[in-house]
């Protein structure tokens, strides 16, 4: 009994999650990706990214109006148990591989905001303890850490936002459009690794009580998410113009240039540091997936054992790619997003084609 | 024919102790009696004027049944066994046996020594009752009655304690408490069997589900007024003989940043200070912690005009950030445990010593700085802005000073990080401990950071998914 109530999740806390762990996952080096690639337009890229990936998660999350299965009966009720935990494995997979690069991005994230000198690959590791920690946990919890962390976005988002908001040059987005229209694309589609929101709502699927009009408070919150991303793109583009494309970590830069900071010093940090505190939550979401995702494939539940091993996969991967996350940008922007494209965007529309309701059900 | 002689040999027997006295005497009428009962524990003033005095004065054979008519005693009981005997004895209540008959009478005269009703040490008010606890159950118990009139107050008696025999009044409040949760403390603290129980920190182990962590599972109160509004909005309270700290369950976090006085002063002013308290809170746990890894890891952390104070501050001393802020903690932690326990006017001579003597010594012979000196004060007056909370914040103190030193600013957040995880994950009796703020309940919000006026908490606490939803009705 104690282990379904642990799964169970609230539409509030879903919609906590798309608003603050949807933005967050984006302030590292997503800003900087599409000023390189889309320049003064880099709104639009964004935003092309988050209708598309809006109107998924409206779709799934209208879904479960029609049905209060988990996408794992879904997937059972319609394709058998084998087929469902052969795509339970695969999004297993997929949880994993878009772990990685956000890891490396948090690592060098941290490696640069919280030290003055560039500290050793051994700093960062204690991450896994509390990962290893988080992932044995269910759903309940992941809610539970939702509704602590979104004040703390809010928080820190007023502060950083009030700290840059003044210094924001309108003047940088202008001409608007004149972008050739291939790199605007091009942005949306080298930055879609980024977009697993809809997996999430995938994976909640069956593990909280749909009632009416929760389809649009979920999409909602997640269109603020994308408001939030888009409000810190404009704030870091029209700061930086067209320097940004050389400006790493977009969301610890904005607030630089505020007046006081030279009298009482880089209060931004303490805002910073507890919006470090969200996106490690927004990070270790997919490696919580993850780990639900094998025990509903194997049918092996000791989540230590599994979260440890993920973990344990991802720990051997950062240790030998430590200096290679320019060519895993790379391999992830040209070719990874394909199989993004397919678990985060194609696999929740096709959830639709599913048999919602078993036979003898009314 | 059972003498009283065998009877009393039978109590005697086991209760070989000295203090167990045999009060021998006669009626007029010939008639023997012995009364025992325990030195120092049973009221003998009592005994003599309502046993001894009206029995004396008998001057036929009376029977068992005129005996009981006779005694003026209004709490009496029959007992027949021995045994039975021999605990009210140990208990503190007097045994009368009656020459010539097995059964025997159980007389409530218990008063053990103890102090009378003051104004507890820990939960000191300016506005509001001042009532406080003492140890003794039945006083406590009488404090609770005062208060709780309602006929729905349940109180049960339990026994814990190999040994100790400790009792523990279980007291809630019918259809108001949620349901099968008395039974439920109960059964934790009936699967416990220990020597002897001497106080309800002890009981509280008892309840609690997770007793090795370092956050606590249930509230205390040393004031009855607290302890019955607890009562009254759906928890269990117990009190435990020999304790003036009562317990009450199920607990949330939030409590421990409530006083008694907010509820008599105005809310606003409430609200107020209990933002203050969590603040105060913050800056106790990360202000030492901030400051070593602003040092060791991220100098931009500090302002530059204050920034160049400490460098002045520091320059020269011996030792790194982390061992400097090591050595002021510790030098504190003594301090504060030495002026706990040693005769109160060496205290305040050690204070002296303490606060003026070692520290302004150590920052002139430059083995320590003086912002060090004040990081620790201002954490450690900060953090007794939560008593209740102070054995987990000092504990984490210590922690999140050990982490600041070896990981930096990064290991503060990712503890804070689990902190978090773990904490959403645990409860109290089924209540979850972060809330009403994880999971997030919006009508408790009312009575927790904030404190809204009495009229905006019409409902007791939903967190508690009490029976009796409503408290408060107004035209």
């Amino acid at each position: 009994m104690s282990g379904i109530t642990d799964m169970k999740i609230s539409v509030r806390q879903i919609c906590f999650i798309m608003l603050a762990y949807t933005a967050v996952s984006k302030f590292i080096l997503y800003p900087t990706a599409l000023s390189f690639n889309s320049g003064r337009d880099l709104l639009f890229s964004s935003l092309i990214d988050f209708l598309i990936q809006g109107v998924i998660i409206w779709a799934v999350s209208f879904l479960c109006s029609r049905t209060d299965k988990t996408f794992f009966k879904l997937i059972e009720g319609t394709l058998g148990k084998v087929v469902a935990r052969i795509i339970y494995g695969l999004f297993a997979l997929f949880f994993i591989v878009a772990t990685v690069i956000p890891l490396f991005e948090q690592k060098v994230y941290v490696q640069a905001i919280f030290y003055d000198t560039i500290p050793s690959l051994l700093i960062f590791l204690p991450f896994f303890a509390f990962s290893v920690y988080a992932a044995c946990k269910g759903f309940k919890n992941i809610g539970r850490c939702a509704d602590v962390c979104l004040p703390l976005f809010l928080v820190s988002m007023l502060f950083i936002f009030a700290m840059s908001l003044g210094e924001v040059n309108w003047q940088h987005f202008f001409p608007v459009l004149k972008t050739p229209l291939n790199k605007v694309f091009g942005g949306s589609l080298i930055t879609a690794f980024r977009f697993v929101e809809p997996c999430w709502l995938l994976m909640f699927m069956g593990h909280f009580e749909y009632k009416k009009h929760d389809a649009l408070k979920i999409t909602l919150s997640y269109a603020g998410g994308a408001l939030f991303t888009l409000l810190v793109l404009a704030t870091f583009y029209g700061i930086y113009g067209d320097i940004a494309a050389s400006r790493q970590f977009a969301i610890s830069k904005i607030s630089l240039f505020f007046p006081a900071i030279e009298l009482i010093g880089r209060i931004d940090l303490i805002a910073l540091y507890i919006l470090e505190a969200v996106m490690l939550f927004a990070l270790v979401i997919n490696i919580q997936f993850a780990v639900h995702c094998i025990i509903k494939c194997t049918g092996y539940g000791n989540r230590a054992v599994l979260s440890l091993a993920v973990n344990g996969v991802l720990l051997i991967m950062l240790i030998f790619l430590n200096n290679s996350l320019d060519a895993l940008l790379g391999i992830w922007s040209q070719w990874m997003w394909i199989a993004f494209v397919i678990f985060a965007n194609i696999i929740p529309l096709l959830a639709w084609t599913m048999r919602k309701r078993d036979k003898n059900e009314g | 024919m059972i003498t009283l002689e065998k009877n009393v040999k039978s109590v005697k027997d086991v209760l070989t102790s000295e203090d167990i006295i045999v009060f021998e005497f006669d009626s007029l009428g010939g008639k023997k009696f012995a009364a025992i009962y325990a030195d120092g524990v049973a009221d003998k003033q009592l005994l003599g004027e309502l046993v001894a005095k009206p029995l004396r004065a008998v001057e036929k054979d009376a029977s068992l049944d005129e005996v009981k008519k006779l005694l003026a005693s209004p709490e009496v009981k029959d007992g027949s066994k021995i045994p039975d005997a021999i605990k009210e004895v140990s208990d503190g209540n007097a045994v009368l046996f009656v020459d010539g008959e097995k059964n025997f009478f159980i007389i409530g005269l218990k008063k053990p020594p103890g102090r009378t009703v003051a104004e507890p040490p820990t939960q000191v008010t300016v506005k509001g009752p001042r009532e406080g606890f003492t140890e003794d159950i039945k006083t406590n118990l009488g404090l609770v009655r005062k208060r709780l009139k309602s006929e729905k107050l349940q109180i049960k008696m339990l026994k814990t304690g190999k040994r100790s025999d400790t009792a523990v009044a279980l007291v809630y409040i019918d259809g108001v408490c949620p349901e099968g949760l008395p039974e439920r403390i109960e059964k934790q603290i009936a699967d416990n069997e220990i020597d002897m129980v001497p106080d309800s920190s002890y009981v509280a182990h008892f309840i609690s589900k997770k007793p090795r962590s370092l956050f606590k599972r249930n509230g205390t109160s040393e004031k009855p007024d607290i302890f019955c509004a607890k009562v009254s909005e759906g928890r269990v309270g117990l009190i435990v003989d020999g304790s003036p700290i009562a317990l009450t369950v199920p607990y949330m976090l939030t409590e421990d940043f409530q006083t008694g006085e907010d509820y008599y002063a105005m809310s606003y002013r409430s609200t107020i200070l209990r933002i203050l308290r969590v603040m105060a809170l913050f800056v106790g746990l990360f202000l030492p912690a901030i400051y070593v890894s602003s040092q060791l890891f991220k100098i931009q952390l500090i302002p530059f005009k204050l920034l160049l104070k400490i460098s002045s501050s520091i320059a020269g001393l011996p030792l790194s950030p982390s061992v400097e802020m090591f050595l002021v903690l510790f030098v504190l932690e003594v301090l504060n445990e030495a002026s706990i326990r040693m005769p109160k006017y060496v205290a305040l001579a050690l204070s002296v010593v303490g606060a003026l003597v070692l520290g302004d010594t150590a920052v002139q012979a430059g083995i320590i700085s003086t912002p060090a000196i004040i990081i620790i004060a201002f954490s450690a007056i900060c953090l007794y802005l939560t008593p209740d909370l102070v054995e987990t914040t000092t504990t984490l103190r210590w922690i999140y000073l050990i982490i600041a030193g070896s990981i930096g600013p990064f290991g503060i957040v990712l503890f804070s990080a689990f902190l978090v995880c773990y904490l959403v994950s645990e409860q109290s009796y089924g209540v979850p401990l972060l809330a009403p703020f994880a999971p997030l309940i919006k009508n408790d919000l009312y009575d927790s950071m904030v404190k809204a006026n009495m009229y905006a908490l019409k409902n007791r606490p939903e967190a508690f998914k009490v029976k009796d939803k409503v408290r408060l009705k107004s035209k």
